[in-house]
């Protein structure tokens, strides 16, 4: 294939709840439409990230106890997450992924655990409720409806310079009050969708892969891949 | 017993004789019944027996059927419970229907519901308990693998004397400390190397350290002979020990189990633990080696899930699938198959299936590919959901038939080229399924599981 594109699957081994995998699958099926070959690396525990040499990141959802393991040793990673997403790095996390790169997340006992605060939003919790159900929202923005799943105890509130994956259409959302869903930031794409959030909304691979494309290929035009047809798959 | 609990069981009793004999049902209601009237009533009903407690993730009622077939070969009575009658009212429903015993203690050999043991041993003290395994299953429902292992644990704290037979490849099963007698069971036929479990894998932290888990060998998912490389933990000394793993088929598996060779006519790598875990019951029972290997060919009805069909000529195989762990061992067993075959896959997400279909996601459909499938059919009532995950998984479309209604994927059946057909499928889809067999006269009325 013309094109290769490094991927980081955060926690990949410890972070994998609802099929989130899926994502990869999903990402990796649609680069290969796009004459793109991705070598895809899990980065974990005691592991480093060093942003120059990822393209594209994934960070998906965990149990609670793996949750809080990752909370402790994403912060050795923070430095150069933050620089990876600063500099425009495409990067998608859900649900867990999601709580991580913001500020704190609230644990299943009651304690506040923190992220990297790379993303300006918190997540609080709940009490012996969980939003669970599908959920439909659509990007003001793009116009684009999104399909996914939710089952998530975090209420997370977007911060000022965080934009929502969209509005809901129905289902709970982010927090069940605001209703928004999910968060874009630079080229940060968050969500509490499974499903898993790409097979069922191929659009957002799509963003994903050209924002890499574009950014480790400057000079190179990406318009045929951009157009690249999503049929729908929901 | 008491008034109350006399009365109680009468109601149930006649409730279930009511229903059965005029309605053809009756496996929770008169459990229902009777618990309203006396909620205390395990106590009364199972103080006469010695009662082993069956739990986990997957493979209980199997384990359930072999422990049974096992333990007839020493003990004439033993009362047990049907599939699906694991909770609460399902097993009270199970003691009323039970004839009285006449002589000594008879044996009860009951399949739990995770969240349900603590309704068990709040009024009797089982004999002994068997953990089979923990995995992620309708997570909607109980939450994680260590929320799951809780619950049964807060049963257990209530029965400190019984003994716990578990599978000791599972880590889960080996990371809290408790009172009771513990014996475990496991696969020892491999050479000790140094491997990681598959990326997408659950519970690989150490339990003590939380440092990821390595392995001198692995059987599936997280289970296997695994160390801590950081901190030392490690798989407890095995009691009951798989001693060499022999031939694999679709419907048979062939193994050695402390040096004793066995043959179960049932094929998966995850049905052999549950023999092994038959195997472990039977041996803490004092029944040999011998006889167990006579229950295990003996009794062919207790692997009925896999009954082959015949539709107009093609042997149809109709296989549960409900979570991803059960998924990959099932897509590992028909590839053990020497005949070319075709697939269908049948998705629903109704309540019983579990509402979020992600999890089949979460399956190996990838290794699909490495097999030579001229005809997959997808269906159901989510058969967009399970079309796409085959498409990923790089199922050709000119070899990829989509049919979401379910009777005209038994037209579809009929045409493909192969003989043999496997079908995938989720709990309502598989019900839906057999009834539209048995409305077109392929097999009889019922559930057959």
């Amino acid at each position: 294939m013309t094109y290769e594109l490094n991927v980081a699957h955060l926690y990949g081994n410890l972070m994998n709840t609802y099929g989130d995998v899926g994502n990869i699958l999903a990402l990796n099926y649609y680069a290969k439409q796009m004459d793109v070959h991705l070598n895809v690396k899990i980065v974990s525990l005691e592991e480093d990230f060093k942003a120059a040499d990822y393209d594209l990141a994934f960070f998906g959802g965990g149990q609670d106890f793996e949750q809080t393991i990752v909370s402790q040793d994403i912060q050795t990673k923070k430095a150069e997450l933050t620089d990876f997403i600063e500099s425009g790095g495409p990067l998608l996390a859900i649900c867990g992924g999601f709580q991580l790169l913001g500020h704190y997340y609230i644990g299943a006992n009651g304690e506040k655990l923190p992220g990297i605060g790379a993303l300006d939003h918190y997540t609080l919790a709940q009490d012996h409720n969980r939003f669970i159900g599908d959920i439909v929202i659509k990007n003001q923005e793009t116009g684009e409806t999104y399909h996914g799943f939710e089952n998530h105890q975090g209420r997370t509130f977007l911060g000022a310079g965080e934009r929502p994956l969209g509005n809901v259409v129905s289902g709970k959302g982010n927090n069940g009050e605001d209703g928004t869903e999910g968060a874009i930031y630079k080229n940060v794409y968050c969500s509490y969708f499974h499903g898993p959030i790409l097979t069922r909304n191929g659009e957002i691979a799509k963003h994903l892969l050209v924002a890499a494309l574009q950014r480790k290929f400057p000079e190179d035009d990406f318009s045929q891949q951009a157009a690249l047809p999503i049929p729908a798959t929901f | 017993m008491s008034l109350r609990s006399g009365f109680a069981t009468f109601a149930g009793k006649s409730s279930y004789w009511f229903l059965h004999t005029f309605l053809h049902g009756g496996s929770s209601l008169p459990g229902k019944i009777t618990l309203k009237l006396d909620p205390n009533i395990l106590r009364t009903l199972g103080a006469k027996y010695d009662v082993i407690v069956i739990t986990g993730t997957n493979g209980k009622t199997l384990t359930t059927a072999l422990t049974v077939s096992v333990l007839h070969q020493k003990y004439p009575a033993i009362l047990t419970n049907p599939t699906g009658s694991n909770m609460e009212q399902g097993i009270v429903t199970t003691f009323l229907n039970a004839k009285n015993p006449k002589t000594g203690r008879p044996l009860a050999v009951l399949e739990v519901d995770e969240a349900n043991v603590i309704k068990v041993t709040q009024y009797i003290e089982p004999k002994a308990f068997v953990f089979t395994n923990i995995f992620r299953d309708q997570m909607d429902r109980y939450g994680e693998i260590y929320t799951t292992y809780q619950k049964i644990l807060d049963g257990v704290a209530l029965a400190p004397n019984a003994t716990i037979i578990a599978n000791g490849d599972s880590p889960i099963f080996h990371s809290k400390e408790l009172p009771n007698p513990i014996e475990y069971y496991g696969f020892d036929d491999q050479p000790d190397q140094d491997l990681k479990a598959k990326p997408n894998t659950d519970g690989v932290l150490c339990p003590v350290c939380e440092h990821i888990l390595h392995y001198h060998s692995l059987t599936y998912s997280n289970q296997g002979k695994y160390f801590c490389p950081n901190c030392g933990f490690e798989r407890p000394e095995l009691t009951y020990r798989l001693t060499k793993l022999g031939e694999q088929t679709p419907t048979s598996s062939e193994f050695e189990v402390d040096g004793h060779a066995f043959k179960i006519g049932v094929g998966g790598t995850y049905n052999i633990y549950n023999a092994l875990a038959a195997y472990a019951v039977g041996r803490f029972m004092g029944v040999a080696p011998a006889q167990i290997a006579r229950a295990f060919t003996g009794n062919q009805q207790v692997f009925g899930r896999q009954e082959v069909i015949d539709v107009d000529g093609k042997q149809v195989t109709i296989i549960l699938v409900k979570n991803p762990v059960g998924l990959d061992q099932v897509l590992h067993m028909i590839g053990t198959d020497k005949e070319k075959f075709s697939l269908v896959g049948l998705l629903n997400a109704n309540y019983a299936d579990g509402i979020d279909t992600s999890w089949i996601w979460d399956g190996d459909f990838e290794q699909l590919t490495q097999r030579d499938i001229p005809a997959v059919i997808t269906g159901g009532e989510r058969y967009k959901d399970i079309t796409f995950r085959l498409k990923v998984a790089g199922i050709p479309d000119d070899k990829h038939i989509v049919e979401p209604d379910l009777e005209k994927v038994v037209d579809e059946i009929k045409k493909v080229p192969t003989e043999r057909v496997y079908v995938l499928a989720t709990y309502t889809a598989m019900l839906q399924m057999r009834k539209i067999l048995a409305t077109k006269g392929y097999i009889k009325e019922g559930l057959g599981v």
